[in-house]
């Protein structure tokens, strides 16, 4: 089993990126990862690895983002740019900002699952976290990615 | 796909804790949330030993006002008793899937929405009575300080539970309503 710091230094980056992608938010994003470490180091000694630690950091962490929802700490939701033309020269941050903001238009789960997904987690793992059965995931990734690649289209981004 | 992958990666995330500044956090939080947590069973505890002490050992005390303290204390034992049994649910929730932690909070908020209510009209009841009944012995003597005392402990109760609880409760259920709607939509996207 590793130790605290291990595991801190290991996730927090992914829980961070994870967070952030559900609820677009810096300071609340960073917040939530707190949280989640805190729940880590108080449940450690009980992890009894029936699942792999990172589907437990990670059900953790989307668990405390769906109840970031009861506080009302809610995803500042930004309607994208219709018909804007693509950005010739595009930064690394406005591309983030971007991704950010279509991940945002999607549905709570949606956000949930693509975050995992763009962290490279195995569909089976993420299945694990979300509670869905493997089939299910895959379609849902499926619809999640086009989705998602529409969004870039009509910015008229990755053609 | 791979475009977007490397989109999410420039995320930067070094102005997160050091490993050492989180552990100083999650020591920080632990003492904390038990100092806090120390100091309100101890006030409550203190709270209904002195008030048990002080009325049975005060001589010649009318058995009215040793009902109401009584009284007063089965609110306080009520009230609290709901808050941590709400509190042991989340502790004894073990790692779950978002779909069942969903599924808990649903649940949980639900439960709150019909029993939370149930035992505040309880605790208000014990507490009424309990005041009512504690007056009776230091009023008792003279018609006039009973009267004032009386219409004006009478007027607070009308006010508390003709006003003041239904605007609660209301308050209360519109915003455990619209939660238990939100966690229902998610359920849905779950399904």
């Amino acid at each position: 089993m590793p130790d605290f710091e291990t595991i801190y230094l290991t996730y927090s980056p992914q829980i961070f990126r994870v967070c952030m992608g559900y609820v677009n938010d810096h300071e609340q994003a960073k917040d939530l990862t707190q949280e989640t470490f805190v729940s880590v180091w108080r449940n450690l000694s009980g992890f009894r690895n029936e699942s792999k630690i990172s589907t437990w950091i990670f059900r953790i962490a989307t668990n405390n983002c769906l109840r970031a929802i009861e506080i009302n700490k809610r995803t500042v939701k930004v309607e994208l740019p219709v018909n804007l033309p693509a950005l010739q020269e595009e930064s690394d941050e406005e591309k983030l900002a971007f991704l950010y903001r279509a991940i945002g238009e999607l549905e709570e789960m949606e956000r949930i699952i693509i975050s995992l997904v763009l962290e490279d987690l195995p569909q089976v793992e993420i299945a694990d976290i979300v509670g869905l059965s493997a089939v299910n995931t895959r379609v849902k990734i499926h619809r999640i990615k086009e989705k998602l690649a529409k969004k870039f289209r009509s910015n008229g981004q990755f053609e | 796909m791979n475009d977007i992958k490397a989109i999410w990666q420039t995320a930067r995330a070094d102005n997160l804790p050091s490993a050492a500044e989180m552990l100083r956090i999650v020591k920080q939080f632990r003492n904390k949330k038990l100092r806090n947590k120390t100091w309100s069973i101890v006030v409550a505890g203190v709270g209904i030993i002195v008030s048990i002490i002080t009325v049975s050992l005060t001589p010649n005390l009318m058995l009215s006002t040793k009902a109401g303290a009584a009284c007063v204390i089965a609110a306080c034992i009520v009230l609290a008793n709901t808050n941590i049994r709400s509190i042991k649910r989340f502790i004894d929730l073990k790692d779950c899937s978002n779909r069942e932690f969903i599924s808990f909070l649903e649940q949980t908020r639900r439960n709150q929405l019909h029993y939370h209510q149930k035992t505040q009209v309880a605790g208000m009841v014990l507490s009424f009575t309990g005041m009512l009944l504690y007056l009776y012995e230091f009023v008792h003597k003279s018609l006039a300080l009973s009267l004032v005392f009386y219409t004006l402990a009478i007027g607070w109760i009308l006010f508390m539970w003709f006003y003041q609880r239904p605007r609660s409760f209301k308050k209360q259920s519109k915003k455990l309503n619209e939660t238990i709607e939100k966690f229902e939509k998610i359920a849905d996207q779950i399904k």
